[in-house]
């Protein structure tokens, strides 16, 4: 069978070797972006492809029409401002590179990019780390499992709101639960909320706390793999461990890449959490320590109006996420196990 | 082939992996199992707990306080709430949202399901460039956005109704379900579309009447994924509505704290907890079928 | 299963049904400024403030319906940060709301980009009365000789103190008490309270702005800033001095207690604050909470102005009149005055403050700190604020942190602080 979830195409890359081989039916190529199918016979192609194009543009009408109506105009705007002075009310100018130039001049967009590469970085695998070790412990067949789904659920409900950020100043302040438990393990102690270096892990506590996305999309890749194989292995004499490396992991690195891929998209994007938690007095701080991209991009827009500058930072951001995602893809084929879907 | 393989192995009842062994060793391990969870539970729960300890509290015992219980605990935060935020009854946010949240899923579900069938299932020509176009319009954050597509809604005379928080949903502007879509479609079996097709079935009855109903699992995922975004959704509501009548519970939330005057806490935190509740049973109702679905998709045709 | 699911579906359309009928149903009655058949003018009005501030409105505008049938009042509020958020989208969008309220720091910067209603041509026409405003107010609002917004409610930066520990310390504040003198003080409660004099005033713009006045110099001029890069390196010097001796409260303890201010939680036992703002410290914190003087540097001079939240109109409405009357209501209506209070505030004009007597003892201790400045002679004419003083704000709160914080020394930080501004002040 498929796992849940399998291949995933490539924006950029063109689909390796490796992966599943056309079927040759039209309809059925599994990678949008891959070779166009290749019909049976000279006279039924045309007649064949024309109707498959039609059909597939009624289908995707809906989304052609949201894109170009609601996406592709502001996107293409952003991309103009991008290139001019524009304060939000008068006319945009045309100033070429100068924001790019300004851009990388700038120390505050410099610590942006380390304060969010650094997010990105730690928060994302231990988030699915998380997600994956709390869906494996769930993959059981207990006692009161929908309680359990739902508990640990719940925190992803609450999405980041001003409670949020009260309740973080209470856990990670001097002399709060996390600082006990640091001095319990003799580590250094001290708050994070007050500490310009620290306020960062308690942002990615946040994400990683709020797990739930992820682990459901685990759940149910693990519900996909199949017994036997953990049977077959068994019978090798396979201890628990070893069963994990060589089974469970590489029968969901597809849901995995899944994870990875839209994590990593989220974590480079980070901003209600650190603009809640990090703003009290000004926007992101304390003394900037979690002024995340987004979180500078923002200011710049919205509070500095220069919407020009922080069109340039979105599109820089645009161009750093396209080539992450790229690498993803390109990666996927050294350590993403496509099943050959029984053919 | 695959399908009878996998259709044996994971139809109700059959699975059995992992499943507690019986007898003493078996108790031994599930009492095991349920401490270990637990443990794991109270760390993830501690800021849940703390935020319901904390609309027990009064006013001035919320912010900086690290006890996760009141000394004294009152219920005033809550029967407060009964008198409305700034003159509007409770019931108006929640009517708002709950239309709003509704509204949403169903456009998510139909319009992303479709374009994910045509991506997973339709060869169409220029399928690999709507493909990355549609990965593109994840990669931009939406600040930039903002304001061209405010300025858009306006010049449509759309400001001030929900048109501009809906409508994207019903065309499939949100790439992410788009996406979650089509992975499921391409976990589907071929052999069933193929039968249909060699029946002459068209793409349409293919969609409707085999795609839709196995793909139900990846339906119910994004229903709920929707939901929640829509329900926490803040900055659209912020700054597509402009009337208190047609607030949302997330703008509400932000009524009880101004820098200028007195900041009411509890009220805010009650509310919070209050405003989980709809989330939480939407969450409840469907996630029996979210994750077994997920697990039976494209075996149980 | 199958049962549940057709149920499902089937209420499923009915919702989609109603979302579609409300996709239809609400895109009437919208735009701004709408006027119908009968004569009747509808204003859109926002603010920002919590749902406290939102009912006294609401009660204003009941009033002023009644008293204006052919005037419609549409309301619109957020809290601060959400507020401008929303406000700059909009009027970059040319949908600026027909009244709104306004501060000192975005009068130039809206007036700028030609946001705002110069409301001179109303008051000439009778629509909107200037006089009856206490000590000089009305002219708040003024720019270049337009008038761009109307004062509600005047407030001015005072010194918040713990009593208590005050008390408890034996010291006192008075009248013109120096800088030193002050420093003594907290110095004092230093060493007999173990607890910090003052939360740290360093990275407070407007108290620098006293600071300046009092030296005969400002912190804006009408095009930038009215300061050196040696007068921000003294103060800035001093400030973190007096951070690492305790006088000052440790930094990352006022962070990390906030949103509760740092006297309430305990850190310190006096800030620097507007006085309308302590209304919050006797419902957040347990002791028991004054007002004082803004010490001096010849004995005499605090630098302090009267400050004031504004009504202002939008350049782009479609019934000036009306807006003009609808301001004039709730800033002169002695039943407004009652109803609003001290939200906004001391009440901007005579009519509203003589019909409000506070009975609180803080709204109490906040008229008679004003009428003392009032009477004391002290008040002075405001600092002009050029457009992007909201940016310099921003940045002096920033730079000050990281200055306090020993993230950056403080040369640096003065440095960057004027290429910050410099940057603000251009654009």
């Amino acid at each position: 069978m498929d796992a849940a979830v399998t291949s995933v195409p490539a924006p950029a890359p063109r689909p390796g070797p490796d992966s599943p081989p056309d079927r040759g039916t039209a309809g059925a190529g599994p990678v949008p972006g891959g070779r166009p199918p290749r019909p049976p016979g000279r006279a039924g192609r045309s007649r064949r492809a024309r109707r498959e194009n039609l059909a597939g543009y009624l289908f995707m009408s809906p989304w052609i029409a949201g894109f170009l109506l609601l996406t592709a105009g502001p996107m293409a705007a952003s991309l103009y401002f991008a290139f001019t002075d524009y304060n939000l009310f008068d006319a945009p100018r045309w100033i070429g590179l100068d924001n790019f130039t300004e851009m990388f001049g700038d120390p505050r967009w410099r610590t942006s990019v380390e304060v969010t590469g650094w997010y990105v970085v730690i928060g994302t695998p231990l988030k699915l780390a998380a997600a994956l070790g709390v869906a494996l412990l769930l993959d059981q067949s207990r006692r009161g499992q929908g309680f359990y789904r739902a508990a640990f659920y719940a925190p992803s409900l609450i999405g980041a709101s001003v409670s949020v950020a009260i309740v973080w100043r209470a856990i990670f302040s001097d002399g709060a639960a996390v600082d006990r438990t640091q001095q319990l393990f003799g580590l250094e102690a001290g708050g994070w909320i007050g500490d310009p270096d620290r306020i960062i892990y308690s942002l990615v506590a946040l994400t990683v706390w709020q797990f739930g996305a992820p682990m459901v999309i685990f759940l149910a890749g693990l519900k996909q793999v199949p017994r036997e194989l953990y049977e077959a292995a068994q019978v090798d004499g396979a201890g628990p461990w070893r069963r994990f490396w060589s089974i469970t992991l590489p029968m969901i690195s597809p849901v995995l890449f899944f994870n990875v891929l839209l994590e990593t998209i989220h974590s480079f994007q980070i901003f209600g959490s650190a603009y809640i938690i990090g703003s009290q007095g000004n926007a992101c701080g304390p003394a900037d320590g979690t002024l995340v991209y987004t979180c500078y991009l923002y200011i710049q827009g919205f509070e500095n109006s220069r919407m020009g500058l922080a069109s340039a930072m979105a599109w820089m951001l645009l161009l750093a996420v396209a080539l992450v995602t790229a690498v993803l893809f390109w990666s996927q084929r050294r350590w993403v196990h496509y099943e050959e879907a029984g053919r | 082939m695959s399908l009878a393989r996998t259709g044996a192995r994971t139809g109700r009842g059959h699975r059995t992996r992992n499943a507690p062994r019986t007898g003493a060793a078996g108790r031994v391990g599930s009492v095991a199992w349920h401490l270990g969870a637990l443990a794991v539970l109270a760390v993830v729960l501690y800021p849940v707990v703390w935020v319901l300890g904390g609309s027990f509290k009064p006013n001035d015992e919320i912010v900086g306080s690290l006890e996760l219980f009141p000394t004294d605990p009152i219920t005033d935060n809550y029967r407060r709430l009964a008198d409305g935020i700034a003159d509007i009854p409770l019931t108006t946010f929640f009517g708002n949202s709950l239309l709003l949240a509704l509204g949403s899923v169903i456009g998510v579900t139909v319009s992303s399901s479709l374009a994910a069938y045509a991506f997973a299932k339709v060869g169409f020509a220029g399928r690999g460039l709507l493909f990355t176009l549609m990965i593109g319009t994840l990669l931009l954050p939406y600040h930039v956005l903002l304001i061209p597509q405010y300025v858009l809604f306006q010049k449509l005379e759309l400001i001030n109704t929900y048109t501009p928080l809906l409508l994207g949903k019903y065309l499939a502007t949100d790439a992410f379900f788009v996406f979650l879509m089509l992975q499921f479609m391409r976990g589907l079996p071929r052999e069933l579309d193929e039968a249909a097709r060699l029946d002459g079935c068209g793409h349409l009855r293919i969609y409707w009447s085999i795609v839709l109903p196995l793909c139900r699992p990846a339906l119910i995922t994004s229903a709920i994924f929707t939901f929640i975004n829509a329900w926490n959704d803040f900055l659209g509501p912020l700054i597509y509505l402009n009337e208190p009548e047609k607030y949302t519970v997330s703008l509400g939330l932000k009524m009880f704290v101004d820098q200028d005057g007195v900041a009411n806490y509890g009220g805010m935190i009650a509310m919070s907890l209050v405003a989980l509740l709809p989330v939480l049973a939407f969450f409840l109702a469907f996630q029996r079928h979210l994750i077994d679905g997920m697990a039976t998709s494209g075996l149980k045709g | 299963m199958r049962t549940q699911g057709t149920v499902g579906r089937r209420s499923l359309l009915k919702v989609a049904g109603g979302s579609a009928a409300a996709l239809g149903l609400t895109a009437a009655g919208c735009g701004t400024g709408a006027g119908s058949g009968d004569g009747t003018v509808t204003l859109r009005y926002t603010w920002w403030g919590s749902d406290d501030r939102a009912q006294r409105i609401n009660r204003s505008i009941a009033l002023f319906e009644k008293k204006y049938p052919k005037i419609r009042i549409r309301t619109d509020f957020q809290p601060y940060a959400d507020f401008w958020k929303k406000f700059n989208t909009q009027a970059s969008g040319g949908n600026t709301p027909d009244v709104f309220q306004n501060a000192i720091g975005f009068l130039r910067k809206y007036d700028a980009k030609n946001v705002l209603l110069d409301l001179r041509e109303q008051v000439e026409q009778g629509n909107l009365r200037l006089d009856g405003f206490r000590a000089g107010l009305e002219k708040f609002g003024e720019v270049d000789g337009k008038l761009l917004g109307v004062p509600v409610g005047s407030n001015s930066m005072a010194l918040v103190v713990d009593r208590t520990v005050f008390t408890r310390a034996g010291v006192a504040p008075k009248p013109g008490w120096t800088w030193d003198e002050y420093h003594d003080a907290l110095a004092r409660i230093k060493e007999r309270q173990g607890r910090a004099g003052d939360a740290g005033p360093y990275g407070i713009m407007y108290l620098y702005d006293l600071y300046l006045r009092q030296h005969g110099k400002a912190f804006f001029t009408t095009s930038g800033l009215g300061f050196t890069e040696a007068d921000l390196t003294d103060w800035w010097t001093r400030g973190f001095e007096r951070v690492r001796s305790g006088v000052y409260a440790d930094p990352k303890r006022t962070i990390q207690a906030k949103p509760r201010s740092a006297v309430t939680a305990g850190l310190a036992a006096c800030e620097f604050t507007w006085d309308n703002f302590t209304i919050r410290y006797a419902s957040e914190g347990r002791s028991e909470y004054g007002l004082a003087p803004i010490p001096t540097t010849d004995g005499r001079r605090t630098g302090q102005y009267l400050g004031s939240l504004m009504l202002s109109g939008s350049r782009r409405t479609k019934h000036p009149r009306e807006v003009a009357r609808f301001i004039d209501f709730m800033v002169h209506d002695p039943e407004v005055g009652r109803i609003m209070g001290y939200d906004r505030g001391v009440p901007a004009t005579t009519a509203q403050f003589e019909a409000y007597a506070p009975g609180d003892p803080v709204g109490k201790q906040i008229a008679a700190y004003e009428q003392q400045l009032v009477a004391s002679r002290v008040l002075e004419p405001i600092t002009p604020h050029p457009a992007g003083a909201d940016v310099c704000e921003a940045a002096f709160l920033r730079l000050s942190e990281e200055m306090s914080l020993g993230e950056r020394p403080v040369p640096d930080a003065v440095k960057r602080y004027f290429t910050e501004a410099k940057t603000a002040l251009s654009v």
